[in-house]
């Protein structure tokens, strides 16, 4: 029996080069730049991407992305990009999102087929009685592009739910990053109500708009296309990144805090191979765990609405102060004024 | 590389001769000196010298369109070069004291030289006026390349932010009023959707020369962002600048824009919105701008 690997690593070529690096490519052709120094220290050739034959690695787009932006050399690259990437070219992961009924289906179909519409940045989807919220995760260790992805990301999220619903959408952006200089191409591509230095990258809509019903939207078509895309996700062979799966397991068992040493039994591998597949994507095994743990911190304040009491406890802390001093290595930021934040927001 | 330098083959080529020239006749006459008899500091100031003076020329042939500027230009920086490379050869090649052409031929073209420079330089400063003639209302008193826009012939955010800084300092300093102006494409999206990136991109070019000739010589028109652009518009106060929105919103409505692939005709219209400075800060203001424009853009969303 073969084993396969269940998930994709910065290194696995799997994005066609006719998929979102094209959308990139363009961009830049269309702003003279010769495609040679474009492609430059990627390995790969515009005449084999124009044949339809590359498939690109995590890092080698990565690469691209890094010599679009220094080439570019203009601040509204990322949104002009991301204005390009969605519902894309993509087979039948696009058609599945062009006949998405609503808002609600894209998200989900946006989640669910994340390897071939988004294979960078994982989306998730989260509710509450009011709200749905939507964030990214770096799944292959962008490192410095980790900015521009993001950008690019919600450019992308808005501009398609603009499209395919007729009309804007009240999209609230949030970023953890402080306001950048170039702010207005924030206000021109994602609204002007973007606000920065938030505790986490989302974005958010009233939940009125996740069941409105989107025109020209072909309910059996899309239906299809969704078969189909899974089946092409069955032929990769994976669904999400590795360090999306390892995400997924400690957030799974986030109660339990789960060691180095139980997390790589779980992957079946050594605890050695695990911290270096975790370098590799340029994460290490405590800051992926504290990732989780924020995140569920933040999830049960603002969600579930819970004390700073109950958050110690239901993620496993003795004692508050304790908490607090993990809560603010995670955030840079203490309970109390996360909720300040929130109840401001 | 080599394009930019075609029209000026003949000028390169007749350098090249002389300067081979220069040297055959100094082999011809005088006697090579020995390794030990260079002194270095000549060789590297002499000959340094030329070789900038090389890449001057160089620079300039590359960086000038063809013309009567670039050709005095041209022609004053190889007589200097040619000078200073006949210079720097009598530390390599010993000429017998017999010889005075060689002082001839160091020192004649660099004065022919510097006066076909400095006429050049003269002409360039004539031209450069009138280049800027042309760039009113685009710019107001500072250049900074790197503050222009990639896509359009206007300054971006950055060369706003800072001509509005300027401006805001000037207006309090003279006790006028001074408005800006967002103007902002309805359904740009759907524009690059239809008909491609380029289209739209097309759109913004002819849209930001329509706004040009449809402002006052005083005004400024940058790119902010997309396809948002901002005017500046200095000793105007706010019912002035409402007027001012409404032209240019009535010539974009008006402008009858031909798509590039088939001809069609491209339907625009914006959405602007005015405000007038207060005693603030360039961030401060330039951020209630946008807010009036999203709020003159409502309704967002129709509801349910």
């Amino acid at each position: 029996m073969t084993l396969k690997t269940r998930w994709y690593e910065n290194d696995s070529r799997f994005i066609p080069g006719h998929y979102q690096p094209a959308s990139l490519i363009d961009l830049a052709l269309s702003r003279d730049i010769d495609s040679h120094r474009l492609l430059r220290g990627t390995g790969l050739f515009h005449e084999d991407i124009l044949a339809g034959q590359t498939r690109l690695s995590p890092q080698q787009f990565l690469g691209l992305i890094g010599n679009s932006r220094r080439l570019l050399d203009a601040d509204d690259s990322s949104f002009l990009f991301g204005q390009r990437l969605l519902p894309g070219h993509y087979g039948a992961a696009s058609h599945a999102l062009r006949h998405a009924q609503n808002l609600h289906q894209a998200l989900d179909t946006l989640v669910q087929q994340q390897a071939l519409l988004s294979p960078l940045a994982s989306p998730r989807l989260l509710l509450d009685d009011r709200h749905a919220y939507f964030y990214w995760l770096d799944s292959c260790g962008a490192g410095e592009q980790w900015r521009f992805l993001l950008e690019a990301s919600m450019t992308s999220l808005v501009a398609m739910s603009q499209w395919l619903s007729g009309q804007r959408l009240p999209w609230e952006c949030c970023f953890s990053h402080a306001e950048p200089r170039y702010v207005e191409q924030y206000w021109v591509h994602l609204g002007e109500h973007t606000q920065f230095k938030r505790p986490m990258d989302l974005m958010r809509i009233p939940r009125e708009f996740l069941t409105q019903a989107w025109p020209n939207a072909s309910a059996t078509a899309g239906q299809v296309a969704r078969q189909e895309a899974l089946g092409q996700l069955e032929q990769l062979g994976f669904a999400s990144s590795f360090l999306d799966c390892v995400y997924r397991y400690l957030q799974g068992q986030v109660r339990q805090a789960p060691s180095l040493e139980q997390t790589a039994q779980a992957f079946g591998m050594s605890p050695a191979t695990l911290k270096r597949k975790l370098h590799k994507h340029g994460s290490g095994f405590q800051q992926q765990a504290d990732l989780v743990r924020k995140h569920v911190a933040l999830y049960l304040y603002r969600i579930k609405g819970l004390s700073n009491e109950e958050v110690a406890e239901y993620l496993s802390f003795n004692d508050a102060a304790n908490f607090r001093r993990s809560f603010k290595r995670w955030t840079g930021s203490t309970p109390k004024l996360i909720r300040q934040l929130f109840s401001a927001g | 590389m080599f394009s930019v330098l075609k029209p000026h083959r003949w000028k390169l080529a007749t350098l090249l001769l002389a300067a081979n020239l220069g040297l055959l006749l100094h082999l011809a006459c005088g006697e090579l000196k020995a390794v030990s008899e260079w002194v270095w500091l000549d060789i590297v100031g002499e000959g340094g010298t030329a070789l900038l003076a090389l890449i001057w020329l160089g620079l300039v042939l590359k960086s000038r369109p063809a013309g009567r500027v670039t050709n005095y230009l041209a022609l004053g920086l190889s007589c200097i070069f040619f000078s200073w490379w006949i210079d720097s050869l009598d530390e390599f090649i010993r000429l017998p004291d017999s010889i005075t052409w060689d002082h001839w031929l160091e020192s004649g073209p660099m004065p022919v030289g510097m006066v076909l420079l400095t006429i050049g330089i003269y002409h360039w400063h004539r031209e450069q006026l009138a280049i800027s003639a042309q760039m009113e209302k685009r710019e107001r008193l500072f250049r900074e390349h790197r503050l222009f826009d990639k896509l359009t012939p206007l300054g971006g955010a950055d060369y706003l932010k800072r001509q509005l800084a300027d401006s805001l300092l000037d207006s309090q300093r003279q006790q006028q009023p001074l408005s800006l102006l967002a103007l902002d494409l309805d359904n740009f999206a759907a524009i690059n959707q239809d008909f491609g990136h380029a289209e739209g991109d097309a759109v913004l070019q002819a849209l930001s020369h329509l706004l040009l000739l449809n402002l006052r010589r005083q005004d400024l028109l940058c790119r902010l962002a997309g396809d948002r652009f901002v005017v500046l518009l200095p000793n105007t106060g706010e019912s002035q600048a409402r007027l001012l929105a409404q032209e240019l919103r009535q010539a974009v409505q008006s402008l009858a824009h031909k798509s590039r692939q088939h001809g069609e005709r491209l339907q625009l219209s914006a959405c602007t919105a005015v405000v007038m400075a207060l005693d603030e800060t360039p961030e401060v203001l330039l951020k209630r701008l946008n807010l009036a424009l999203a709020r003159a853009k409502q309704p967002l969303a129709k509801s349910a």
